[in-house]
């Protein structure tokens, strides 16, 4: 009697997380739900009923939205794996100094980078900004890549050097007597034990930079380069409401990330759940 | 001994120096965007810039005026505001968390784990602006859920005693265009606010609590908030305290969410003006890159002594 009283006790119990759990889940999603829902509507039918769908789903809204952000869609998927290869590449070579090499003066090294993770970098934006008109470099991609770049550095060395200390120092040294330089000890040693660490740097990093906002705000003036970021927030002050082109052009700028997602889900995960990247 | 090491190094820097050439990069980079333009603007405060061809020396001035300026002042005021419902925003993250770890199944913690990913792979300003029309006052969400769900008659009749005018029946309150709704809106947007990176870091934190504990928990009776309080608030202070810090840095120094929802003038009446975005306004729309500076810097003391203190009082030990 006792133990099937305890067991319906425990089933009452579950149910309520659960519970609990969907209605946040709920009101977490239901925005994406209505962008999606919208995005099928024109305004007539969204007026009528903004909650559930409604046919006929008018497909040309997706082709309006696209009309409107599909070019900046290619340009920030550039930036972004541009941006977020050139950290990774740079951010490697140099934990693996930090890991490897004790050359003389590593420490000092060690510390301008260090420094900077206790610098907020906010005082930065208006100085930057000149930095790039005097080089000339304003309008560029390569501005925003490079910026990109050297923004990653830190958090990526100093999250990647624990990682390459942990490497069994044999391998380093067997390559060592076998002739192998520093490149091919990255290459061959490095990059393939640590590849779980740098994928879920890497995907952070991509997110990140989809995400850059106020650097090509500033930076970029021509229509045609923009990032999705930017054309979002100019097209949504510059028309007439039409809600469901709208909507679909929302949609269209988030599923670059879901399809990537989809695919490095369990790095995602793991690499977020194992805490390594609390910086 | 002085002499003999430096020596040795002579003969490691000749023997290998091509492993400086692995961190030089990275270095340079730092280098020429973090210190410098650091460097630049601890130069520029101290004078007239209007970030091109004036450049004058003034001293202290540019602080003088900030310390004097009323827009700077209600900026910091509401900035706090915020970080202070940032605290209260950290919650629903905390209870998600224990609930999803609290669950007797593995699968589904994995399967909640990754339902509440989705919301971080839609791009911020997706998420902002659709915030943005959820605020809209005759087409947004939000008015029409606080009717659907009777808040917005709590609301107005709240208001009927309080007087604040600012609920009414017939009318659909502006969020973004109402000076006093403006911060109420930036506190509310994102709603529920569960930031999935915090989630994740703390059930990292709760993995470590066996089956056992609860089990224990359990046949002496303890009931469910006695356990948080107890069991699991414990072992993921460490995590709480690290989030509340980051949040704090974070809020200080952000202002793109104003700008998107407000503008650069921080709404009606400049009533969400933040710090950040003000320095953002003065350097690139009032031309005075100079004072824009000095703010920055005052932002950047501010979080400088806040984290000072917080590694010095909130020590994080276990």
């Amino acid at each position: 009697m006792y133990s099937i009283g305890k067991k319906k006790r425990s089933f009452v119990s579950e149910s309520v997380k659960h519970l609990f759990i969907w209605l946040i889940l709920g009101f977490s999603l239901f925005p994406l739900y209505m962008v999606f829902n919208i995005s099928f509507k024109d305004n007539t039918q969204f007026y009528n009923q903004p909650w559930l769908p409604t046919l006929p789903l008018n497909f040309e809204n997706w082709a309006k939205g696209w009309d409107n952000i599909g070019q900046t869609i290619a340009n920030s998927i550039f930036l972004s794996v541009s941006a977020t290869a050139m950290a990774l590449a740079f951010g490697i070579s140099a934990a693996y100094f930090f890991a490897r090499c004790k050359m003389p003066g590593w420490k000092i090294f060690w510390a301008i980078f260090m420094i900077l993770m206790l610098m907020p970098g906010v005082a930065n934006l208006i100085p930057l900004f000149s930095l790039l008109k005097n080089l000339n470099l304003l309008n560029t991609y390569f501005a925003l890549i490079i910026l990109g770049t050297s923004g990653g550095q830190v958090v990526t060395i100093y999250i990647l050097r624990n990682f390459i200390e942990e490497i069994p120092k044999d391998l380093f040294e067997s390559a060592q007597m076998d002739g192998a330089g520093h490149l091919q000890q990255i290459l061959h040693i490095v990059i393939p034990f640590s590849g779980s660490i740098i994928s879920t740097l890497a995907i952070l990093r991509f997110i990140f930079e989809w995400n850059s906002f106020i650097l090509p705000l500033v930076v970029l003036r021509d229509e045609t380069r923009l990032p999705m970021a930017v054309k979002l927030y100019q097209i949504e002050g510059a028309y007439v409401q039409q809600w469901g082109p709208m909507m679909a052009s929302y949609a269209i700028a988030s599923i670059p990330l879901i399809l990537l997602f989809l695919f490095t889900m369990q790095f995602f995960i793991k690499g977020l759940s194992s805490g390594a990247v609390k910086g | 001994m002085v002499k003999e090491k430096f020596s040795n190094n002579i003969q490691r820097i000749s023997k290998d120096w091509r492993a400086y050439l692995f961190v030089l990069p990275s270095l340079l980079l730092v280098l020429v965007f973090s210190y410098f333009p650091a460097y630049s603007a601890i130069y520029h405060s101290f004078y007239d810039w209007n970030g091109a061809d004036i450049e004058k020396f003034i001293g202290l001035d540019n602080f003088r005026r900030a310390f004097t300026d009323g827009v700077l002042g209600r900026s910091f005021i509401v900035i706090l505001i915020l970080v202070l419902a940032n605290f209260v925003k950290m919650v629903p993250s905390i209870a998600v968390s224990v609930v999803i770890h609290r669950l007797k199944r593995e699968n589904w913690q994995y399967l909640y784990r990754v339902l509440f990913v989705i919301p971080m792979i839609i791009p911020g300003i997706v998420w902002l602006l659709i915030w943005k029309f959820f605020f809209d006052p005759t087409f947004g969400i939000l008015n029409k859920v606080l009717e659907v769900t009777g808040v917005m008659s709590l609301l107005q009749w709240i208001d009927s005693l309080a007087g604040w005018g600012l609920f009414v029946e017939g009318v659909d309150p502006a969020w973004l265009s109402t000076p006093q709704l403006i911060v109420p809106a930036l506190i509310i947007w994102g709603f529920p606010w569960v930031g999935v990176v915090g989630v994740l870091i703390y059930l990292a934190g709760l993995s470590s609590i066996g089956t056992e504990v609860y089990e224990a928990a359990e046949i002496d009776g303890i009931g469910w908030f006695r356990k948080f309080l107890n069991i699991e608030l414990p072992l993921i202070m460490t995590q709480v305290r690290l989030n509340a810090a980051l949040m704090i840095i974070n809020t200080l120094k952000s202002y793109g969410l104003v700008l998107v929802l407000l503008g650069v003038s921080g709404g009606p009446a400049g009533a969400g003006m933040v710090p950040g975005l003000y320095m953002f306004r003065k350097a690139f729309v009032d031309q005075e890159a100079g004072y824009a500076c000095a703010i920055g810097l005052l932002i950047f003391a501010l979080i400088l002594v806040l984290t000072w203190i917080n590694n010095k009082y909130m020590r994080v030990d276990h």
